[in-house]
């Protein structure tokens, strides 16, 4: 279980919060999107949940973080990267810069943990299946397209099985397909116990794959409930966030004096 | 000697022609001043011809003429080095010979930092150019287009730099102890012998050195 209390996080340098009184629990094997227009606080939130904010890169922190019961603040970094990963929006800066295949690119988290070589062969192996990278396995990650490079990032957490899983905007780069892979990839994750919280603009890949979405706006968590409670409330629109294309579509007909109803029964789906 | 041992290398490798354009890019400018240095400031008996209040000796031109050997020597090596050895395969041999993945991570970042600052500024270039930017023509003209580059250049590799070393530390580049790497670079028995040649070799000379057998500079 990953867990904020009450936290409010100030950048370095900085004379204000970003992010303020935050309460938020991601239970094992659970998605929670995580929505906000821009400048919300989203990846400053990612940051503070991955223990990487105030570690590495500073700031201060009121409240608590904790991963499984445990606070982040009494961890190494090293420690906290054997329990919770987070892709970043970029894929160029989530690239060693030392590897000289896709295949070594992926396997250099497992080696940092020190494990035997055949279990980071197996674990690299593994991640590359899920996100079917076989075909590039030799490239050089530097000469990758921006969806390869985002894949290859994702891929390279996978490989580190780890208990929790931050993603900031992991399919900024992709395209349908590749959106596809991941969210099967982290469907798969979450029913092995994996918690995942993801931040992403595309609501139509979270409206499919959460169980909850938490809406940011100024640093703060101003909507948490089930994914179609939050995406069918009108005030999520006046905050910047799209509605996925079920929500939109469902609005259009009862707009044009048509029953969403009857279409939603035919479809089988959870119109509202 | 160790000039024509290099060249040698170089043609082995096929590398001879670009060994000898980088070298003597590199070389040049420092050869230029050395040269100019040597030949008309050092004291010497035979005066081969004068310029000014300047007189060149047969003793500086001599000693100017070593000077560029030398320099061509330690130049052509570390070029033939650097266009044979794929800096990646070099410091992951490095680290299976116990050296701490981060000083390995720093050497290699160091060896792969000039290529991408080149690549990045040459995204940047032609993305400024695309907005009307002219970077083309004179000297005078590329110098304006050029200079408004090397800021965004600076400091979009820093943030990156930041951004990528989160980025390992996520996936625990800090984790103190060993690793096992994947693969080994293969080495051939003719590999070993030439490495412990060279090794000898480095040795005699040093010991050459320190009791006068080589020539030291006059």
């Amino acid at each position: 279980m990953l867990e904020l209390s009450g936290v409010s996080y100030r950048y370095a340098g900085y004379s204000r919060e970003v992010l303020h009184e935050i309460d938020l629990r991601l239970d094992d094997g659970e998605i929670v999107g995580l929505v906000g227009p821009n400048e919300s606080g989203k990846s400053t939130l990612c940051l503070v949940a991955s223990g990487l904010a105030p570690a590495s890169i500073g700031g201060s922190l009121r409240g608590t973080v904790t991963l499984d019961g445990e606070p982040t603040k009494d961890l190494p970094t090293f420690r906290l990267a054997e329990r919770v990963v987070i892709g970043f929006q970029n894929p160029n800066t989530q690239r060693s810069g030392v590897a000289a295949t896709v295949f070594e690119e992926i396997a250099l988290g497992p080696m940092n943990l020190g494990l035997p070589v055949a279990e980071t062969v197996a674990r690299t192996r593994e991640a590359i299946a899920r996100l079917k990278l076989e075909s590039i396995v030799r490239r050089d990650p530097q000469r990758l397209s921006g969806g390869q490079s985002q894949l290859v990032g994702i891929a390279s957490l996978l490989a580190m099985r780890p208990r929790h899983v931050i993603l900031d905007e992991p399919t900024a780069q992709l395209d349908p397909a590749g959106t596809r892979l991941v969210g099967e990839a982290l469907r798969s994750l979450a029913a092995a116990g994996t918690s995942l919280l993801v931040a992403e603009h595309k609501t139509d890949l979270l409206d499919g794959l959460c169980t909850r979405i938490v809406a940011i706006d100024g640093g703060r968590i101003v909507r948490d409930g089930p994914t179609t409670d939050v995406f069918d409330d009108p005030a999520l629109h006046e905050l910047g966030v799209e509605p996925p294309a079920r929500v939109r579509l469902a609005r259009a007909l009862r707009e044009g004096g048509h029953d969403a109803a009857v279409l939603a029964g035919a479809l089988g789906t959870g119109w509202s | 000697m160790i000039l024509a041992v290099v060249m040698a290398t170089a043609s082995a490798a096929r590398v001879a022609g670009r060994l000898a354009r980088i070298s003597l890019v590199v070389t040049l400018p420092i050869a230029i001043s050395a040269v100019l240095v040597s030949v008309f400031t050092r004291a010497g008996a035979h005066v081969v011809f004068t310029i000014g209040p300047f007189d060149a000796t047969a003793e500086g031109i001599d000693f100017a003429g070593q000077t560029l050997v030398r320099l061509l020597a330690i130049s052509t090596s570390i070029a033939l080095f650097g266009l044979t050895t794929d800096p990646r395969s070099f410091v992951l041999d490095l680290e299976r010979r116990r050296l701490s993945p981060r000083f390995a991570f720093v050497a290699l970042a160091t060896l792969e930092a000039v290529p991408a600052m080149v690549e990045r500024a040459t995204i940047i270039a032609a993305a400024q150019r695309a907005r009307g930017l002219d970077s083309e023509g004179s000297v005078r003209a590329r110098l304006r287009g050029v200079l408004p580059l090397v800021g965004p250049v600076v400091l979009s590799s820093l943030t990156e730099v930041e951004e990528r070393s989160l980025a390992l530390e996520v996936r625990a580049f800090g984790k103190p102890g060993r690793r096992e790497l994947l693969w080994r670079i293969p080495d051939s028995g003719p590999q070993l012998a030439v490495r412990a040649v060279l090794l000898l070799a480095l040795v005699a000379a040093v010991v050459a050195r320190l009791t006068g057998t080589f020539p030291q500079l006059p």
